[in-house]
């Protein structure tokens, strides 16, 4: 198998990651609830992974939240700051993870930045409606369909220039590209453990420059007596049992990450997949690719549906994601919104002898005697034709 | 030798003090709150020597580690909140 599908999760995680789950499983109790040895090394290797997150992305241990993913952390990011019926400003490439909740809430939408690698279109069109004092802004580090990086400095110092609180979705750019919580002075960004950071699935990271909003009450192990939920982070985002096993792996994760190098990793990827990219254009496909660009390209064939190429891939070892990736409004933006695309992207350990093995399969998963069937309902049976 | 409770709402500071006053040599070993000394439940607590209380807070307030109070024993070894 060669893993081309990192947007969705890293695979397969560095070895001290799954070690570090085994050992969490087989040493760590519930931290954070008893005085004894193993409630004690639990609640250690959690606030370890604390501090690693917090030199990583420079703020303090306590306000980094432990979540379930990226999805988790920004409902409570955009619940915290977005009531019903607000107006919002946010990308034209947004995920599902943060658009469902803006509808959820009935948020009053506007989409800014709709040209693909401009920033400078990106730019003048947030402007344009920060003027206009939105209730807050919510815009992706890195389009997780196209690997659009978006200017999010200049975005942060254009939020505080008019005060409009935001958020950041780092779901694609935590672990290569670099990411200053206290330089951005955003209320929050939310990231994967899963992904850049290489953790275990069911992890993730709420950065929080504010109090949040808990999406659930429960037990925290502190103030117990008190109705309400804590007033302090990041108990206040922390109800019940947190993830141990997988906070462990996560620790582990950005150790990983740490060692290698964030900008190393960045720079590696976008590398990577510039030559794909290229290469693929060679072959025929729509590319879409740009200055701005990570580790991430969606492409499309002259003739097939997108998915059936995915799936002829797969049957031949290589891991593509093909659809709408969970991000309508970004295919909107990119005019692919009824054709979907193929995504590739790549990761650390992408290498380009991957990438010409499967450049290579491209021609051979359009062979004459096996023609793809557009628009039909007859997939698995005979080619009529 | 006599020590000191200072109390934490929060773990995850009393982790952080931990850090804070282990990086300047005073060893403080974290611990359940003892229930008298429990505000609103549980929490957990820093045992810090005696002698060693007025740095350690000073640390703590200089580090912007949120505490919740400090507790020393009296003459007769009962735990009295201290300012």
């Amino acid at each position: 198998m060669i893993y081309f599908d990192h947007g969705a999760t890293s695979f397969p995680k560095p070895l001290g990651v799954r070690k570090a789950v085994e050992e969490a499983m087989r040493r760590f109790t519930n931290p954070g609830r008893g005085g004894y040895a193993a409630s004690m090394d639990a609640a250690q290797g959690v606030y370890r992974c604390r501090q690693e997150a917090a030199q990583l992305f420079h703020c303090l241990p306590e306000q980094v939240a432990f979540t379930m993913n990226c999805t988790h952390g920004l409902n409570m990011a955009i619940r915290t700051l977005v009531h019903p019926g607000e107006r919002v400003v946010i990308s034209g490439f947004e995920h599902n993870a943060v658009t469902r909740p803006l509808h959820h809430l009935s948020a009053r939408v506007e989409v800014a930045g709709r040209k693909l690698f401009s920033p400078e279109d990106t730019l003048e069109d947030f402007e344009r409606i920060l003027r206009t004092a939105p209730r807050a802004a919510i815009f992706t580090h890195q389009s997780n369909v196209f690997g659009y990086i978006l200017p999010v400095k200049e975005l942060a110092e254009l939020c505080r220039r008019y005060e409009v609180p935001f958020i950041v979705d780092a779901a694609q750019s935590a672990g290569s590209l670099e990411i200053d919580f206290e330089a951005l002075g955003a209320d929050f960004i939310a990231m994967p453990g899963h992904k850049g950071l290489q953790g275990p699935m069911g992890t993730g990271l709420l950065l929080c420059g504010r109090l949040p909003e808990p999406l659930m009450q429960g037990g925290t192990g502190s103030m117990s007596q008190s109705p309400q939920m804590p007033d302090f982070l990041p108990d206040r985002a922390e109800p019940g049992t947190v993830n141990v096993p997988g906070i462990w792996g996560l620790h582990a994760g950005l150790q990983w990450v740490r060692r290698r190098g964030v900008k190393r990793i960045g720079e590696h990827e976008g590398k990577m997949a510039q030559f794909a990219a290229r290469e693929l254009e060679k072959l025929g496909f729509r590319v879409f690719r740009g200055e701005h660009q990570g580790g991430v390209v969606s492409f499309l064939p002259e003739k097939g549906d997108c998915e059936e190429w995915a799936e002829r891939l797969g049957k031949r070892g290589f891991c593509l994601r093909a659809g709408l990736h969970c991000a309508p409004l970004a295919h909107e933006s990119g005019g692919t919104l009824q054709t979907g695309t193929i995504r590739l992207s790549c990761g650390p350990d992408t290498t380009e002898n991957q990438l010409r093995m499967l450049l290579r399969q491209m021609p051979m998963c359009f062979s004459e005697k096996q023609d793809f069937l557009h628009n039909s309902p007859c997939h698995g049976k005979k080619n009529p034709l | 030798m006599k020590v000191c409770f200072v109390t934490f709402r929060s773990i995850t500071y009393a982790q952080r003090g931990q850090e804070v006053l282990s990086r300047a040599g005073i060893n403080a070993a974290m611990t359940r709150t003892p229930r008298p000394l429990a505000e609103k439940g549980c929490g957990y607590s820093l045992k810090v020597p005696g002698e060693k209380r007025e740095q350690a807070k000073a640390l703590l307030r200089s580090n912007a580690v949120t505490y919740s109070k400090l507790y020393c024993p009296d003459p007769m070894g009962n735990l009295e909140e201290v300012p």
